[in-house]
């Protein structure tokens, strides 16, 4: 679980320093065009997820739980397409939201290999890994980085709904990883 | 002399509580008030102030629930009794309707 979260936060703290052009920066940095790309992928990655969880899994709190991660990370998409739309701006593909979904290729293949209770503890235990590694993209670079304020407070807006989801997703994790 | 007794009555007329509505804002993926004292017959609208959607749902016995309450919408409740009450969405978020 430590080593997947630690996963998580060295790949995208890794994607971030991947494309600036100065090393030496401590603060990446990411266009708005960019930020609402990486929004964008990173709701779009646990989609995909839930949908491989709702058809895998027979026990019911993941179940649950994942059709919860596929309704509101829609609502968050659904909510930044109709602010891009609004304001002009055209999510920008970069290498952060391209490793992201590299990644999440190679997790999805890792998790469509499993069944079962093994199938349960490795989807749960990605979720909390996650939604830690995204809450803390959100507070320490996509929130700061974002010139305009909408984009920000729509980022600040979807924080406590990831903090939510993990709570509940290490309640899940209580429950099913003995 | 006889002492007089002065009878004051002090009968008062009944006191009737007078039925309040409370607002409950589902705000932050919390119920804002998460902790509510009412009375019977108060009535209880909550609002969902969120972009996800929420329901209402009694925890102990499951006797009410709003069902799915979409972002902008709201739902009212007259109240009976003290309850728990939890989003069964997001199963973490809790509150308490409190008779006194």
């Amino acid at each position: 679980m430590k080593t997947t979260k630690t996963f998580y936060v060295l790949l995208v703290t890794a994607s971030i320093l991947y494309v600036t052009p100065s090393f030496g920066q401590t603060k990446p940095k990411l266009t708005d065009p960019e930020i609402a790309s990486v929004a964008v992928t990173a709701n779009q990655v646990d989609i995909n997820y839930a949908a491989i969880a709702e058809k895998k899994s027979k026990e019911q709190d993941i179940i649950e739980f994942a059709q919860t991660m596929a309704k509101d990370h829609q609502a968050v998409i659904d909510q930044a397409v109709a602010l891009v739309t609004k304001l002009k701006v055209t999510p920008k593909d970069n290498a952060v939201s391209k490793k992201l979904n590299a990644d999440a290729e190679k997790t999805k293949k890792s998790l469509n290999a499993k069944s079962g209770k093994d199938f349960d503890k490795a989807y749960i235990n990605n979720e909390v890994a996650y939604h830690k590694a995204v809450i803390a993209t959100v507070e320490t670079v996509l929130i700061p980085e974002s010139q305009n304020a909408e984009l920000k407070a729509l980022l600040q807006q979807v924080l406590p709904v990831l903090k939510t989801h993990l709570e509940h997703a290490m309640m899940v994790q209580a429950k099913v990883v003995k | 002399m006889l002492p007089g007794f002065l009878l004051l009555s002090c009968s008062h007329p009944e006191t009737k509580v007078v039925p309040r509505k409370y607002t409950i804002e589902i705000k932050e993926m919390r119920f804002q008030p998460d902790d509510l004292q009412v009375h019977v017959g108060d009535t209880v609208e909550w609002l969902n102030k969120d972009m996800v959607a929420h329901d209402i749902t009694e925890e102990d016995n499951k006797e009410w629930s709003s069902g799915p309450l979409a972002p902008g919408r709201s739902w009212d409740l007259v109240v009976t009794k003290s309850a728990n009450y939890f989003c069964s969405i997001h199963v973490v978020m809790k509150g308490k309707l409190e008779v006194p």
